[in-house]
């Protein structure tokens, strides 16, 4: 299988969710999500590795996230383990060589993954200690 | 088959956590690995006993030397390294400006603590600071904890001074009496709850064994045990993260919410951990939506595991309260689990009462709804309330419990205006975004260790600060 992003996988486990990468920008997106009750049709993308923001949508049962930065030692990689919620963090585009750069300016960085992820159908693969992985679907 | 019990033993290393490394102030020295290897070798560069077990009479004596203060910054420094310099990599929050509090109320402390600090050990004397750190012994619900106690000395005085140091505000010279008050407090209360000579988890590879034998098996005696898997499994799990969750949120996305100690070593060979979630700080005005949703001060959750199933290699409870094992996943071998409630934070433990892990769900409901009731409030503040309010978290709940329990919270309110932000870190308010000062500037002085200067050898040490440019 081609896997069309990677990172830090927050914790090991068997569970391989699926659904529409959905790119959450702000506080308002996740509250609307959140009162379309469709938030288990999507895998979320968001930008940071804290976890208050997505704190509604990890409450009421997120299958999967994708962060552009943060590590399983993150607030955020803390909660999924402790939700049991698969969590791909620090996530790149395999066949980029853009990487995230703590304190640095990854506007660029950022915009691609989005562009590149953002609408489209996956799967998360978690079984590796190390390593969470994002199976393109359609 | 498990091997943590390996990392228990003099000679062993321990596992590396993290592939990076730590350089501080040892430049031309080799690089400090994570874990207990790099307290291993922070302990062997000291130039102090100030590491190693230390008597009650060292801990009751009121002044460091200059080595024993310039030993401590390093090993502090070293360990705020090893517990977060992989979480440094979050970035910004999209809801909070923690970054940018964290760094004001790091200057608030260091410049306000010492004299409140002072005021406190002044009130019920420095045998009366070790004993408030003993009640911690015998308590469940308590903020007397790992991450509150290290927050005194490696927050404010470690990053409050570094954060200081980078902005150019003091010299390495300055404020010696000060941070010597911050850092007897801290090791008072700290000497006191562990009762062992040392005072950091990460001194005793990584244990918080710090509750007397009798609560232990009380606690213990109300666990309810369950198959992984199983509705009451995931029912246990599921308010676990819940509750944990909120107590992020209602302490703005900060660890102060959060207490773990153990792991405790059970009869039958499994590991219990013992873990406060702090729901409702009464403190905050923006808790009163966990008023409104009935929300305890604090659920105290029992986690047994089973080491073996999950074939164990390492367990840390850190300085900040918070469990990592090898392998990473221990929530699915959690085999049995216990809740209690304590009501308020000066509820007595003999009404602190426990619950039926059937009865989680109703109570889940209530974290839920205060969980989205809290967000919507955030989501509707100004940049500048969150970061005030953010402050306040930090300086005010640091050492909020000891205040408390020390009798001096009112007094330190009312003579002290400890709520009162300083005129000078009001200023800073500016400095802190220009040329990346809060996102990128301290936050490098912090986690590669380069910002905590040491005092000068020959620095006098009843040297505060007088001269401001």
């Amino acid at each position: 299988m081609s896997y069309v992003a990677e990172g830090y996988n927050s914790f090991e486990t068997k569970k391989s969710p699926s659904g529409i990468v959905k790119y959450l920008p702000d506080p308002k997106s996740v509250i609307a999500l959140i009162q379309s009750g469709k938030l288990k049709e999507h895998i979320l993308l968001v930008q940071g590795g804290t976890t208050t923001f997505l704190a509604p949508a990890l409450s009421m049962g997120a299958i999967g996230v994708i962060t552009m930065s943060g590590a399983p030692e993150s607030h955020l990689g803390i909660l999924s383990r402790e939700f049991q919620m698969p969590c791909v963090m620090t996530a790149y585009l395999t066949e980029s060589d853009a990487r995230y750069v703590t304190g640095g300016n990854n506007e660029a960085h950022f915009a691609a993954m989005i562009k590149a992820l953002d609408g489209k159908k996956v799967q998360l693969h978690c079984e590796d200690r190390e390593t969470g992985r994002v199976a393109l679907l359609s | 088959m498990s091997t943590y019990k390996d990392r228990y033993k003099d000679a062993d290393n321990g596992l590396r956590f993290q592939d990076l490394v730590y350089q501080g102030n040892f430049k031309g020295m080799d690089p400090v690995p994570d874990g207990i290897l790099g307290d291993k070798v922070l302990r062997q560069r000291a130039k102090s006993k100030v590491l190693e077990k230390v008597t009650k009479e060292d801990v009751l004596r009121d002044q460091f030397s200059v080595n024993e203060l310039n030993d401590l910054n390093n090993y502090l420094a070293w360990n705020i390294w090893d517990v977060l310099v992989m979480r440094a990599t979050e970035g910004v929050s999209g809801m909070i400006p923690r970054q940018e509090y964290e760094i004001l109320a790091f200057m608030q402390e260091f410049l306000r603590w010492p004299e409140i600090l002072e005021m406190t050990t002044n009130e019920v004397g420095a045998q009366g600071v070790i004993d408030i750190g003993a009640t911690a012994r015998r308590e469940i619900g308590t903020k007397i904890n790992c991450v509150h106690d290290w927050c005194i000395g490696a927050v404010g005085f470690g990053m409050g001074r570094c954060g200081l140091l980078a902005l150019e505000a003091i010299q390495p010279q300055d404020y010696v009496r000060e941070s010597n008050v911050i850092l007897k407090f801290m090791q008072r209360i700290l000497w006191g709850k562990r009762q062992d000579g040392y005072i950091l988890n990460s001194q005793d590879r990584y244990r918080c064994r710090i509750h007397e034998k009798d609560v232990i098996q009380n606690l213990a005696g109300q666990i309810e045990y369950f198959e992984p898997g199983s509705e009451k499994h995931d029912s246990f799990v599921r308010f676990n993260a819940a509750a944990e969750l909120l107590s992020f949120l209602d302490h703005y996305d900060c660890r102060l919410g959060l207490g773990d100690t153990g792991p405790y070593e059970l009869p039958d060979g499994k590991i219990m951990i013992i873990r406060d979630r702090f729901t409702n700080e009464e403190a905050y005005d923006w808790s009163d939506v966990c008023d409104h949703e009935k929300v305890p001060h604090c659920y105290t959750l029992c986690l047994v595991i089973d080491p073996e199933k999950m074939a164990l290699d390492e367990i840390r409870v850190n300085d900040i309260s918070t469990t990592f094992t090898r392998p990473k996943n221990y929530i699915e071998h959690i085999v049995g689990g216990a809740v209690f409630v304590r009501e308020k934070w000066n509820t007595p433990m003999g009404e602190v009462y426990p619950i039926k892990i059937s009865e989680l769900d109703k109570r889940l409901e209530g974290i839920q709804q205060a969980t989205f009731k809290l967000y919507t409030k955030f989501s509707r503040m100004s940049r500048r309330t969150l970061i005030t309010n953010g402050m306040y978290v930090y300086y005010i709940d640091m050492i909020l419990p000891h205040l408390r329990l020390a009798g001096t919270y009112e007094k330190a309110c009312k003579d002290y205006e400890f709520w009162e932000i300083d005129q000078r870190v009001s200023n800073y308010y500016y400095d802190i975004v220009k040329r990346g000062f809060a996102q990128a500037t301290v936050p490098q002085k912090i986690f590669s260790g380069e910002g905590y200067l040491p005092f000068p050898d020959d620095v006098s040490l009843t040297r505060s600060k007088y001269y401001w440019k």
